[in-house]
């Protein structure tokens, strides 16, 4: 058993929370820098941080100061799941530009190489210790997600901190959503509908 | 709760195309790690453990198709199109020759052709921790009965991506990797597939089978590409996967470390094992042997550990000399015999990611 706590978007045009927007950015151009602006947020490594990191850490930032309980919860009670299609490639790009293109190979952006990172960057923010798991599939796979749930849950995590965040030269598909233990039951079909509220579908 | 076995299916490594001769390679001693000539960014010699069959620009289809086909030649064709059967993938990069075509959609489309499999498999990307972790969800989906058998499927191949990326991070060895040693100097790159049958039942025809007790992961909330200075990450998931399987510590026979060989990593899991007393324990880290072989190291590592278990004898930490950790381990300096019950598995990756595993005998 399991109910959604809060749920999040994350576009150039705005931050949505819980189905309401919250935030909106000055210029498309600049939407990530401004997003941060108008949270108040004060997180220097940020703008050391690749795409998927920066979409989550304004989603997340945005939930929270929208009354998302994650302080309700132990520093390894969350489990994170999150998830993306194109795991890490705008940055896997950029990185291969660095050796081919100016022969030097970047470490700064070799060690974003990896989808799992947003994770790590998740962690660190928040000094958690809990559980992670990253996987990669074509297109938001709500059954997986409230499979995957059900099992972290049942494992002993009180709550699951989840995410689908994809960004590349196509476009920024990010969402964020907080799961608990409780009386609820959470259907694929559900997370589906709060996903394509999300996606304007 | 269901049981949970393990069986070890295909294994293709720089020490051997199938588990025989893996096991025939450990028992030897051999070394996986050759140095290779201009292999590094600017023409460097990098020592590298590189599987001679591959060709280049096709590394990892035809590492991939001759995994599939080693699984197909001794998995019944039943289970794997059975609608009870899910296969998880763990890779970090997948086939990055297709590179900037879609590296994991090529990986399935293999795997799509060889096992006409009834779902579409299920990727798993964690970094280093990824084979750990693909092993404990495999693991996960059998005991909420959603499959009758998971096949875990652990690869990666070496690219000049990935090459040039640990070089720029100067992590790599010039020697073959020497992990818990005082001259240790990096990694070792490697490439291999390896292959686990995680099932509800005991399988029948398949050949050793050992239990999977349970597992966890834990992050290390400290740094993206450094490990903890503590290893509280890699002590929170060996204690939860000690809790979750109710095995007492003394009862863990031997630890497959993760043991890169780099300074950092290797202090931090000998702090990690010291703070929890399981310094005492007899460990080595596979890849002063076959390399860092990244989202395949989890899989083919506990392939190794059954090995250990099936014949009772403990494998040498290959480069591993002299004590050059801060807590002293009880690192394996030659092949022994011993009496291999019950098992640790644990790995730590980029992204402050730690993963353990606990196997025991039937």
């Amino acid at each position: 058993m399991m109910e959604l706590i809060s749920y999040c978007r994350v576009l150039p045009e705005g931050i949505s929370v819980n189905g309401a927007k919250v935030y909106a950015p000055d210029s498309t151009e600049s939407w990530q820098k401004d997003l941060y602006t108008a949270l108040g947020l004060n997180y220097p490594k940020f703008h050391k941080m690749d795409n998927l990191s920066k979409c989550a850490v304004l989603g997340f930032e945005a939930m929270k100061q929208e009354g998302a309980p994650f302080a309700d919860f132990g520093d390894d009670e969350i489990a994170l799941i999150f998830a993306n299609s194109a795991s890490s490639r705008d940055t896997d790009e950029r990185f291969t530009e660095s050796y081919e293109k100016i022969a030097h190979p970047s470490p700064s952006l070799f060690v974003y190489t990896l989808p799992n990172i947003v994770m790590g960057e998740m962690s660190i923010l928040n000094k958690w210790y809990g559980e992670n798991v990253f996987f990669i599939r074509k297109t938001f796979d709500a059954a997986m997600f409230t499979e995957q749930i059900s099992i972290y849950l049942s494992k002993g995590n009180k709550a699951c901190f989840c995410g689908w965040i994809d960004h590349t030269s196509e476009g920024t598909d990010c969402f964020l959503f907080l799961v608990r233990a409780g009386a609820g039951h959470l259907s694929p079909e559900q997370l589906n509908t709060y996903y394509k509220q999300y996606r304007n579908e | 709760m269901n049981k949970c076995y393990v069986t070890y299916n295909s294994l293709i490594t720089p020490l051997g195309n199938s588990p025989a001769e893996n096991l025939l390679s450990l028992k030897k001693g051999i070394s996986g790690i050759q140095m290779f000539d201009g292999q590094g960014f600017a023409g460097e010699s990098l020592p590298l453990a590189k599987i001679a069959s591959l060709r280049e620009n096709e590394r990892f289809s035809s590492l991939l198709t001759s995994a599939c086909e080693a699984l197909r030649g001794q998995a019944d064709a039943k289970m794997l199109s059975s609608s009870k059967t899910l296969l998880i993938l763990s890779t970090t990069k997948a086939d990055l020759s297709v590179f900037p075509g879609d590296t994991f959609q090529s990986a399935e489309n293999i795997l799509a052709e060889k096992l006409k499999l009834a779902h579409s498999p299920l990727i798993i990307s964690n970094a280093c921790i990824s084979g750990v972790v693909a092993i404990n969800t495999a693991a996960d989906y059998i005991h909420a009965s959603l499959y009758d058998q998971v096949i875990v499927l652990g690869i990666d191949v070496l690219s000049p991506f990935i090459t040039y990326g640990f070089q720029s991070l100067f992590a790599l060895s010039d020697e073959a990797a020497r992990p818990f040693d005082k001259q240790r100097k990096g990694i070792s790159l490697g490439e291999a597939c390896g292959c686990v049958i995680v099932s509800r039942t005991r399988p029948e025809t398949a050949g050793y089978t050992v239990m999977h007790l349970g597992g966890s992961s834990s992050n290390d909330a400290n740094h993206i590409s450094g490990p903890s200075r503590t290893g509280e990450g890699l002590v929170r998931s060996v204690r939860r996967t000690l809790e979750r399987t109710a095995i007492p510590r003394s009862e863990i026979d031997f630890v497959s470390a993760h043991g890169t060989g780099t300074l950092f990593n290797d202090e931090m899991e000998s702090i990690a094992f010291q703070r929890l007393e399981m310094d005492h324990i007899a460990l080595n880290s596979f890849k002063g042997t076959v390399g860092h072989t990244l989202g395949a190291a989890g899989i083919i590592e506990t392939i190794f550990s059954m090995f250990s278990m099936e014949e009772n004898l403990l494998f040498q930490s290959q480069g591993f000399a002299e004590t050059g950790t801060s807590c002293p381990l009880n690192i394996i300096t030659e092949n022994r015999s011993f009496e291999v019950n019950t098992v640790l598995k644990t790995a730590s990756g980029f992204g402050g990611g730690n993963a353990s595993l606990i196997l025991q005998k039937i």
